[in-house]
């Protein structure tokens, strides 16, 4: 701007000079009044004048022209929206206009796409939120849980479902399937590939599973998720259910054992009864028997009943309980009597307990005689002819209670097998053959001993050499005699 | 005539008694056995001309005694009525396979085995004499 001014002071002055020159010089004789516009230095003047006043002009409107654009550049440096103001050319007007209608649409543009981002954001955050909840949700789940992507590589897998294929879920992240889930689960992984290939909303089937050396069922649903068209997933929720076919299973098993053992006395009382309308029993002794035998067959039958029915009762807390205080020596006693010849038939010697002083116990007699005779009944049927099966007794004064022991020298039972014992319905499996059961004989009493009278029932086995049952129960206090 | 002998197996004494005064209130000459061990025992050397087994016994199952019996060329071809107190204890094709004559079920009339025992007697002496 200062050069300009200088070129344009400087042309202006040239200017002045040239008229004041012109004006005073001798030329032709006479003042610029008279020869100023004749011959060369004449024209050479006025030329210098006409060229003078348009430098003059040009520098001025370019003076002008400069001053606003520079204006305008200093406005679109402080904001985006510029005026041309009043003054400057009009040309520069309009250029104004132009980029004042462009900076209006970009900062239109600005703010829509400034609004887009906040609403992404938000959407992001929210996804983010809600993707943290279902994986929240996932890995809280007991059931095992796998996700892949459409490529049979693994997106997610919860704990259980590492636990049960054996991997590391965070390590195996983005890995192939086949490398994760291995060779041994090839049922598996076959029907996540298929489930991918064939596009089918969800498959369910039942597969087999070891867990800790243990056969599981597992009720398995895998599904695939498309998105367009194309598969973009697969989900695995798999359930174990080896619990509820367990239970299922000795439900069954136990109805299919309760109806044989209620139609074989059944079966007995049918025949004999048949027998005798039929006249088949030709004296008065023989009719006796079979009066006998149906009788006993039905009282067989009504035990069988009440058994279910106690044990059911029990449970459910509504048994009629009357406790008073009983030496369990004379106890024991009595039904080592009412078993003994059910024993000499299996020629299995039984041993009876020594005597004790202190034996007083504050116990319901029936039940109590329903425990002794149960474990005295299994010890036999368990123990092939020639064995035995000894009863011992001991009193823990100072614990206040009195322990009593059943063993025998019969067939055993497994290790593994030993915790389900007490449990309703349960029967060995490798004895099964040995002897008839309905599997509710040591759950009665382990629901007498414990939950009616407080005390703990034990047991413990060598296969192949004999099995020790027993059970504790509190000695009767001063408090007991009073009653 | 020698009387026809039949061979009785179950764990259940009063089962067999009954039906032991049964048959033999009707000509038939009965050997009689607990389990199914026992069983196998009794029908290889008395060679019953039929088997009356229960399905469930001690040591060896009625079904185990049966196919034991097939693989005995002594006890091939004796028929076998199962007893049973368990229903559905074996299909049609089951019965067929194994070679079992007949399944009664538990509880069961003497007339009604009797009868069955009769007819597959017969049905056996038939066979033979074609």
């Amino acid at each position: 701007m200062k050069g300009q001014r200088t070129v344009i002071g400087i042309a202006t002055g040239v200017a002045l000079a040239a008229l004041l020159i012109a004006a005073l010089a001798p030329w032709q004789g006479s003042g610029v009044g008279v020869g100023w516009c004749k011959g060369t230095a004449g024209w050479f003047f006025i030329a210098c004048c006409v060229g003078a006043v348009g430098v003059i002009f040009l520098g001025v409107g370019y003076y002008r022209l400069t001053g606003a654009v520079t204006s305008i550049a200093a406005r679109l440096n402080s904001n985006l929206s510029v005026t041309a103001g009043a003054e400057g050319p009009r040309v520069l007007r309009v250029v104004a206009e132009a980029l004042n209608a462009r900076a209006e649409a970009c900062a239109e543009a600005v703010q829509r796409l400034q609004s887009e981002l906040k609403d992404l954001q938000i959407r992001s955050q929210l996804a983010e939120r809600e993707k943290r909840h279902t994986e929240a949700i996932l890995y809280s789940l007991r059931d095992a849980v796998i996700v892949a992507d459409g490529s049979e590589r693994l997106l997610m897998a919860n704990e259980p479902a590492a636990r049960l294929f054996g991997f590391d879920a965070a390590g195996a992240r983005h890995q192939p399937l086949r490398d994760t889930i291995g060779s041994t689960h090839a049922e598996f992984l076959e029907l996540l590939q298929q489930s991918g290939r064939g596009r089918t909303e969800a498959t369910r089937r039942e597969l087999q599973f070891t867990q800790a050396d243990r056969p599981h069922t597992f009720d398995t649903i895998v599904s695939c998720v498309q998105e367009s068209g194309k598969v973009s997933g697969v989900v695995a929720v798999l359930h174990d259910v080896t619990k509820e076919k367990e239970i299922s299973q000795m439900k069954n098993d136990f109805v299919s054992h309760v109806s044989h053992e209620l139609k074989t006395p059944l079966a007995s009382i049918t025949a004999y009864s048949e027998m005798l309308v039929d006249g088949e029993a030709d004296d008065e002794e023989t009719r006796k028997e079979f009066y006998a035998i149906i009788q006993s067959q039905a009282q067989r039958l009504n035990r069988l009943i009440e058994d279910i029915l106690n044990i059911s009762r029990i449970e459910s807390g509504l048994v009629k309980v009357n406790k008073e205080q009983a030496s369990l020596t004379i106890l024991i006693e009595e039904q080592m009597q009412m078993i003994r010849s059910y024993a000499e038939e299996k020629q299995i010697a039984i041993i009876s307990p020594h005597p004790i002083v202190y034996d007083q116990v504050y116990v319901d007699k029936d039940m109590m005689s329903q425990v002794i005779i149960n474990l005295l009944s299994n010890a036999i049927k368990y123990t092939p002819a020639g064995g035995s099966v000894s009863v011992e007794m001991h009193v823990d004064e100072t614990a206040g209670l009195a322990r009593v022991t059943v063993t025998d020298t019969g067939v055993g039972i497994p290790e593994e097998e030993i915790g389900r014992l007490f449990g309703k319905f349960y029967r060995v499996s490798a004895n099964n053959k040995q002897a008839k059961g309905t599997g509710l004989g040591l759950n009665l009493v382990k629901q007498i001993v414990e939950k009616v009278h407080g005390g703990r029932v034990f047991v413990t086995s060598t296969v192949g050499v004999g099995s020790t049952f027993g059970f504790e129960l509190p000695l009767a206090t001063a408090a007991h005699a009073a009653v | 005539m020698t009387a026809n002998k039949v061979l009785i197996a179950d764990d259940e004494i009063h089962i067999i008694h009954v039906v032991a005064i049964k048959l033999r209130n009707n000509g038939y000459e009965v050997v009689a056995a607990n389990n199914g061990a026992e069983a196998y025992d009794l029908a290889c050397r008395e060679k019953p001309d039929i088997i009356v087994t229960d399905y469930q016994m001690p040591l060896m199952t009625g079904i185990e005694l049966i196919e034991k019996l097939r693989k005995e060329e002594r006890t091939r071809d004796i028929p076998v009525i199962l007893l049973t107190a368990r229903s559905f204890a074996i299909s049609p094709e089951q019965q067929e396979s194994l070679g079992v004559a007949n399944c009664l079920s538990k509880p069961f009339s003497p007339k009604e085995l009797l009868k069955t025992i009769q007819d597959i007697l017969y049905q056996r002496q038939l066979a033979l004499e074609h």
